[in-house]
């Protein structure tokens, strides 16, 4: 079979190609298959060995003609059971639980050496003053009713502005409540 | 997998009947399946790599050959080629054309091998040249003339760009088609084309350039 490319006319092969071809038809050396095959099984055997994580020793293969019988293989599946279940048995048999502690030891409180001490003293937080509640005009009626009488443009015009509290309010710590008139 | 009677079993019927017990015992059963059926695949696949080294080993020895020019060497590269294939065995039935797969593997291991080695290959010798190349009825002078024209050609080769000599030495094997050479190379059909074009030309300017310095 020749090469599809020399029958498609891309350029001209040259004389020259003639070499190449001379050296691509040289024929393999003698015995190159068997030193492959040889090689090959070496590197089998290296990549296996590489592979296999644990060895089984000959006696305890799976192949091996004692295990195929299934009585031997249920006996030997019995004892693994037995030494699995027989050893935690043991270990919970001696291990005891641990008991709940009944104080909580504080580990004392170490100074840094060349550093003032606070000489005993316990910080207490700031605390923030309390809010001040103001009661409404409408917690007495009975004093508000008398501003009500007056005209409201002139108790408008005379109520001087004071910042922070309203004209009632104001009425209302100047004038002390009456008792209500029954 | 292997069927195992129940009267063998030394407990009672009923706790055979678990359905623990039964898994247990046939995971068991299992292990020494699976174990019997790799052992057949490891020989199936053995007997499959080794019916390639018969075949192909000859094919690829020669690609090896082409590029490195060093007998030893190609051997050692085909040697690397199939223990590649070792290692990927498993994907060996997935292949579709396994003797361009084959070549694709044994041209990067090529390759790779012939840029670590920085050597010149030992064909460049004129008297190595005329010893491997055959030359049925020339005498000795034609002989020791034709061992120079071919070592002008490989010098030449050796000048080219890597790209359009890979195509040109790929060329050179009957046996490989333009779509078989774009598939070694990981490039396209029109690309081979090209590059052989280009490659012609570079070469016939650089023989006629070697010509005229004699």
């Amino acid at each position: 079979m020749r090469s599809e490319i020399r029958d498609q006319g891309e350029g001209t092969p040259s004389p020259a190609e003639e070499t190449l071809r001379l050296i691509a038809r040289l024929s393999a050396p003698e015995g190159l298959e068997e030193r492959v095959q040889v090689g090959l099984r070496a590197a089998s055997r290296t990549t296996l060995g590489s592979t296999r994580i644990l060895q089984w020793p000959m006696a305890l293969r799976l192949d091996n003609a004692w295990m195929q019988s299934s009585l031997a293989r249920t006996a030997a599946a019995a004892v693994i059971v037995a030494v699995v279940v027989g050893g935690g048995w043991v270990v919970s048999s001696r291990v005891q639980p641990a008991q709940p502690a009944r104080a909580i030891a504080i580990p004392p409180r170490v100074s840094v050496q060349g550093s003032f001490s606070n000489a005993g003293a316990m910080r207490t937080p700031q605390t923030l003053n309390g809010p001040v509640v103001e009661p409404s005009a409408n917690a007495h009626p009975a004093a508000a009713a008398p501003s009500e009488t007056k005209p409201a443009g002139k108790a408008a015009a005379h109520t001087p502005v004071r910042h922070g509290k309203s004209a009632a309010a104001h009425k209302f710590i100047a004038q002390p409540a009456k008792p209500p008139a029954k | 997998m292997l069927a195992v009677h129940p009267s063998i079993f030394p407990f009672p019927r009923v706790w055979w009947t678990m359905s623990v017990g039964q898994a247990v015992f046939s995971g068991w059963m299992e292990i020494a399946d699976k174990a019997a059926y790799d052992k057949a695949r490891e020989h199936a696949e053995e007997q499959a790599l080794a019916g390639l080294v018969s075949q192909y080993a000859g094919t690829l020895y020669r690609v090896a050959y082409s590029v490195l020019r060093n007998s030893s060497d190609a051997e050692d590269a085909v040697q690397e080629a199939f223990v590649r294939v070792l290692r990927h065995r498993e994907t060996l039935a997935e292949v579709r054309d396994q003797r361009v797969w084959l070549i694709r593997i044994v041209w990067n291991v090529v390759l790779d091998r012939k840029r670590r080695m920085k050597t010149r290959p030992e064909t460049d010798d004129v008297a190595e040249l005329a010893r491997v190349l055959p030359a049925g009825g020339l005498t000795a002078d034609e002989r020791v003339a034709a061992a120079q024209h071919h070592a002008r050609v490989l010098a030449c080769v050796e000048q080219l760009p890597a790209k359009e000599r890979q195509v040109l030495m790929l060329s050179a094997f009957e046996e490989l088609t333009s779509v078989e050479i774009a598939s070694v190379l990981g490039i396209t059909e029109s690309s081979v084309r090209s590059r052989l074009f280009r490659a012609r030309n570079l070469m016939a300017g650089l023989l006629d350039h070697t010509r005229s310095l004699r």
